[in-house]
């Protein structure tokens, strides 16, 4: 469900699987304001009210997500619920890896057209360091 | 486990389910213009499996001694040569092989009965059991193993899943089977492999290789959602590692056919096939230490590719690439058009791959359930379908067991056995214009092929019969 | 933070610092190495199978496949050695190079033509030891390499819409008057004909459609939902059981008839084929299946339970905090006795005396409650130590970073340092079997989209560099 703050016009997420069904509260991620929600099989049983508590009640369940009205993301700690991750740093973009985990060489960054031989990586070919 | 109790008021007879007849071809095609029901037509009489006894087989010049006791991944490979037309001999300890006495929650009133001895047999195992005669040898016994060695020289695979070297122990290994008939392909099915440091480690049944492979941690919802690793509801591993075990035995016996004249040892193990099919788990890892989370029913490498709830039940809409993304978006922009709007107006969704980040894939979803919330899994599907978008509903075993397309197609098939009676199976899908697989039987009791297949490879007599059915080696 | 490393303490069997195991530490589970363990070693020695022979010597398949259906049939031939040309569409490729786990890892180039963006991981696995052609279907050129190729060709997998190549005039119809010995493998979600025939399919919508979604997960009444395979099961393995039917169908001609055929293969299909007892009892008995969570409904004591501590609670990667979970598998009496003695619930004995009590739903919830509670101070690994000392059948459930790093499956091969020539060093799943004379194997992963143009149209079609030029300009190659 969308949850639009009417205060900050931040678009909070109530992702689909902890929310379809639902009653109890959660936070605006832009102005952590907290709401009282109640959601049955994915439609607002009643529309969100404002009610007192403090941000870091634990009994919160936090937005999946959340942006601005121009897209622009509002996520971090105590924010958003948590992202199931990979590795400790994450994440997003495409991440340059010249090494792999034991050390030798793997092609995992863009290339420039002159480090190229034909459809080969050079310097995968001639074991060379990368810049 | 304890002998069964009587079926009390049993079904016999016609089985109350399926509840509908398949739709006839007429209702299938009858509103096609001549033009679209051509290539399907033209399909259909070449791969419609009620013609399949027409066809030639592809393995029916092959014999296959399936020694694999109590693991489903022995008898899914055989069952898998079966299909295809191989004469399988499954061969089980005198009282059978312990998954017959399987059955959900205990239930014995679930177990099927033969009709000449009513002797009861699990469902789960009755469904492996296709096309295979049944016969029984104790090779815990030298005499039961003496008579290995000499079917040994008749078949031309045998499947076995004894414990690391046990048949080599025995004398009845591959180096010691493949003297007596150099043209043997044998193959050992496992969990985990009968050679490397955890080949002692014991654990027969799936989810041993689920576990082992890395199958169920990455199966659930994340922590972050509340889940925890999932197994399979089936023994999905068993299934993944016969099928290459049938693959392998193919490969062989072409090899052997075309080339070398000569058999060879196969080994397949359910957790490598799994291990095998874990798509980036490795390279991922490799490259940066990633470990792959558990990502629910959304995909770490598609989006839109994933299962939501919605109005009646769980919905799959997928569509990867660019032209899906936006038919998608227009067909819930007709209902809900603030929906398609919000999508539309984000500029980090542009980009097929700028999609997949976890935070994109929450908006996405969120706001996709916007609209399937309101839509029931067969509107749903109606309004997406029209668009060319994959997407359906969770189907239940029920609603699997009676859709019209599964039914026509005789995935989904009632078949009438000569034993067993009516039995409703799902058939084999590797469909054929001319070497298709096919279902002939549901299954045997235990030892009811033992006359017609030992008197026909070894020539036993009656006296052989009452000798060895005395002493419990047959 | 992320920089720093904590060293872990060694559980029992397990595992190693990502990276190559030393020598002999393999043997420290098991009684050592006997004289068939040596023999088996030796038989199907993963260094040594590219001293030799292949099974698909000498056969040629072509795979105008994308995603991971088609593909993997194809790559499952490619490992036994045949002869594999991917074709893709020129630039773009196929979707799957476009799908990266969480958009992070990549390899470069995609191509000759952008060596700025790269291959996404979902495309590794299905592509083995193929040659990459770019070639675009529809137009009419394309069509007349097509038949070129497919007269030498022993097997073509497909898995556009149904009837989208016949309507290119490229489909089994066409193509077996140019070649009768060709064996047409079609693999696809819902099969070519029949009420159902114009839906399109992906993995998940086979899993979903089929019926092995809603048996699978944590059943309603524990708050789960139906849960998917997260691998691409309905395509891994479907395409196993294409290239099962089309190594059949090799057999068959090259033994017996010589002919070619048809084979249609349908995902949906293949995962209801998967759904063991569930369509038999619901046609006895008209009783549905459902979930049954991580237990399992034959079986009990087989179950995969809770253990309350983490493995590696100081690890900075966020998979390894997670609590451990554990297979404990003792489902006959004896075993069920030392189990229950072994977590000082002796009394449970007496309550659930046969494996029919056991395995009752009501049993069920109690003996694994049971099983949970006494596990919750303990990691994974310490319930195993104290199982294995009893006896007991355990199965830690591993992550990827521990089962990649175990030696088991680094000696076995089935998990190993793939040296590709074009992408480095990456770590790659082996083949699914193993052969002891004509062993699968992985020469490369994949490779740029184009990357054997000259090559394959050269020796296939006869194309001359300037004709390569022209056709790569226009964009049909």
């Amino acid at each position: 469900m969308l949850l639009k703050c009417p205060k900050c016009g931040v678009k909070n997420y109530l992702d689909p699987y902890p929310f379809w069904n639902f009653k109890g509260k959660t936070k605006c991620a832009g102005c952590d304001v907290v709401y009282a929600v109640e959601i049955a099989n994915g439609s607002s049983v009643r529309p969100p009210q404002p009610v007192s508590g403090t941000p870091k009640d634990p009994d919160l369940l936090l937005p999946g997500f959340a942006d601005t009205p121009d897209n622009k993301p509002v996520t971090g700690d105590g924010k958003t619920r948590p992202a199931p991750r990979a590795r400790a740093d994450v994440y997003g973009k495409p991440k340059p890896i010249v090494r792999n985990s034991r050390g030798r060489l793997v092609a995992g960054r863009p290339l420039k057209p002159e480090e190229l031989v034909g459809s080969r990586a050079r310097y995968v070919a001639e074991g060379k360091e990368p810049k | 486990m304890a002998e069964p109790e009587t079926l009390k008021g049993g079904r016999r007879g016609r089985p109350p389910w399926p509840a509908t007849p398949p739709p006839t071809a007429e209702e299938v095609y009858g509103s096609l213009s001549e033009q679209a029901r051509e290539y399907p037509k033209f399909l259909e009489s070449i791969v419609h499996p009620d013609k399949a006894f027409n066809k030639p087989e592809a393995l029916d010049r092959v014999r296959v001694l399936d020694c694999s006791t109590g693991m489903i991944i022995g008898h899914w490979a055989s069952s898998m040569l079966a299909e295809l037309g191989g004469e399988v001999i499954q061969v089980e300890p005198p009282g059978g092989d312990p998954l017959r006495r399987l059955t959900p929650f205990g239930r014995k009133e679930y177990m099927a009965r033969d009709k000449q001895r009513g002797e009861p047999v699990g469902l789960h195992f009755l469904h492996e059991m296709r096309n295979k005669l049944a016969i029984t040898l104790d090779l815990e016994k030298k005499e039961g193993r003496d008579i290995l060695k000499k079917l040994a020289a008749h078949v031309d695979v045998i499947i076995e899943n004894g414990t690391p070297g046990q048949w080599d122990k025995w004398g009845i290994g591959y180096r010691q089977l493949s003297k007596l008939n150099p043209r043997l392909v044998y193959c050992w099915v496992g969990q985990r492999g009968q050679w490397g440091p955890l080949k002692d480690k014991p654990g027969m049944r799936d989810p041993v290789a689920q576990c082992a492979s890395g199958f169920v941690h990455g199966t659930g919802d994340p922590k972050e959602f509340g889940g925890r690793p999932t197994r399979s509801g089936m023994w999905v591993a068993d299934h993944v590692g016969g099928t290459a075990a049938a693959m392998g035995i193919v490969a062989a016996l072409l090899h052997r056919e075309r080339t070398s004249g000569k058999g060879q040892f196969i080994e397949a193990t359910a957790a490598e096939g799994i291990i095998r099919i874990l798509d980036y788990n490795w390279v991922w890892h490799g490259m940066d230490g990633s470990i792959r989370p558990r990502y629910g029913n959304w995909d770490l490498a598609i989006n839109i590719y994933a299962v939501n709830p919605c109005k009646d039940g769980y919905m799959m809409v997928g569509g990867g690439h660019d032209r899906l993304w936006y038919r998608i978006w227009k067909t819930v922009g007709d209902e809900v058009p603030q929906v398609e709007e919000e999508i539309l107006a984000d500029t980090n969704l542009r980009n097929i791959s700028e999609r997949l980040p976890h935070t994109r894939q929450v908006k996405t979803y969120t706001l996709l359930c916007e609209w399937l919330k309101d839509n029931t899994r067969a509107e749903a599907e109606r309004k997406l379908v029209r668009q060319e978008v994959a997407s359906g509903g969770v189907l239940a075993v029920h609603e699997v067991a009676e859709y019209p397309h599964f039914k026509y197609r005789r995935q989904v098939q009632e078949f009438d056995d000569q034993l067993y009676g009516k039995v409703l199976v799902a058939s084999s899908p590797n469909l054929a214009e001319k070497i298709p697989a096919r279902l002939k039987w549901i299954g045997r009791p235990v030892g009811h092929d033992n006359e017609e297949v030992y008197r026909r490879l070894l020539g036993f007599t009656r006296d052989d019969f009452d000798r060895l059915g005395e002493r419990r080696v047959i | 933070m992320a920089a720093k490393r904590t060293r872990k303490r060694k559980p029992l069997t397990l595992p190693l610092p990502s990276g190559e195991r030393r020598r002999g530490e393999g043997r420290r589970v098991g009684q050592g190495e006997g004289d068939f363990e040596r023999y088996c070693r030796q038989t199907f020695n993963p260094a040594a199978v590219f001293g030799k022979p292949e099974v698909l010597k000498g056969y040629r398949v072509l795979s105008c496949t994308q995603y991971i259906l088609g593909p993997s049939c194809a790559a499952y031939l490619g490992e036994l050695g045949a002869e594999v040309i991917k074709i893709e569409l020129p630039r773009r490729g196929e979707p799957m190079r476009h799908s990266t786990p969480g958009n992070e890892g990549f390899l470069y180039p995609l191509s000759r033509w952008v060596p700025q963006s790269g291959t996404g991981l979902g495309f590794f696995g299905a592509n083995f030891n193929e040659y990459f052609i770019s070639m675009d279907f529809h137009r009419p050129e394309a069509r007349e390499l097509i038949y070129k190729l497919a007269a030498k060709a022993d097997i073509m997998v497909e898995n556009y819409r149904p009837g989208t190549f016949d309507r290119w005039g490229i489909g089994y119809r066409q193509l077996r008057e140019i070649n009768p010995r060709l064996i047409y493998v079609w693999t696809g979600g819902f099969g070519g004909w029949g009420p159902g025939r114009v839906r399109a399919s992906y993995d998940i919508l086979g899993q979903a459609q089929g019926g092995a979604f809603s048996i699978t997960g944590q059943p309603e009444e524990m708050g789960g939902s139906p849960s998917k395979h997260t691998i691409w099961l309905a395509d891994y393995w479907g395409g196993m059981m294409g290239a099962l039917h089309a190594l059949s169908a090799l057999y068959w001609r090259d033994t017996v008839s010589g002919q070619g055929t048809f084979l249609e293969y349908s995902q949906v299909h293949g995962v209801s084929r998967q759904l063991e007892y569930a369509l038999p009892l619901y046609g006895r008995h008209g009783i549905i299946r459902e979930r049954w969570g991580n237990w399992d409904t034959q079986l009990c004591v087989h179950g995969i339970i809770k253990c309350g501590k983490s493995s590696y609670p100081k690890s900075d990667n966020p998979q390894e905090q997670e609590e451990g979970y554990i297979l404990i598998s003792a489902y006959e009496d004896g075993d069920f006795a030392r189990l229950t003695k072994a977590i000082g619930q002796e009394k449970m004995v007496r309550l659930y005396k046969s494996h029919d009590v056991r395995v009752r739903p009501e049993s069920q919830r109690e003996i694994y409650a049971a099983l949970e509670a006494w596990a919750k101070d303990k990691t994974k690994e310490q319930v195993a130590q104290i199982l294995d000392r009893a006896r007991i059948i355990t199965q830690p459930v591993w992550n990827a970073k521990e089962v990649a790093s175990h030696p088991h499956w680094r000696d076995r091969g089935s998990i190993f340092w793939l040296d590709d020539p074009t992408y480095g060093d990456l770590l790659s799943q082996g083949p699914a079997y193993k052969m002891s004379d004509t062993p699968p194997r992985v020469k490369w992963a994949l490779k740029p989209i184009g990357a054997d143009n000259e090559f394959i149209y050269g020796k296939l079609c006869g194309l001359s560099a300037e004709e390569l030029k022209r056709l790569e300009a226009e964009e049909i190659i």
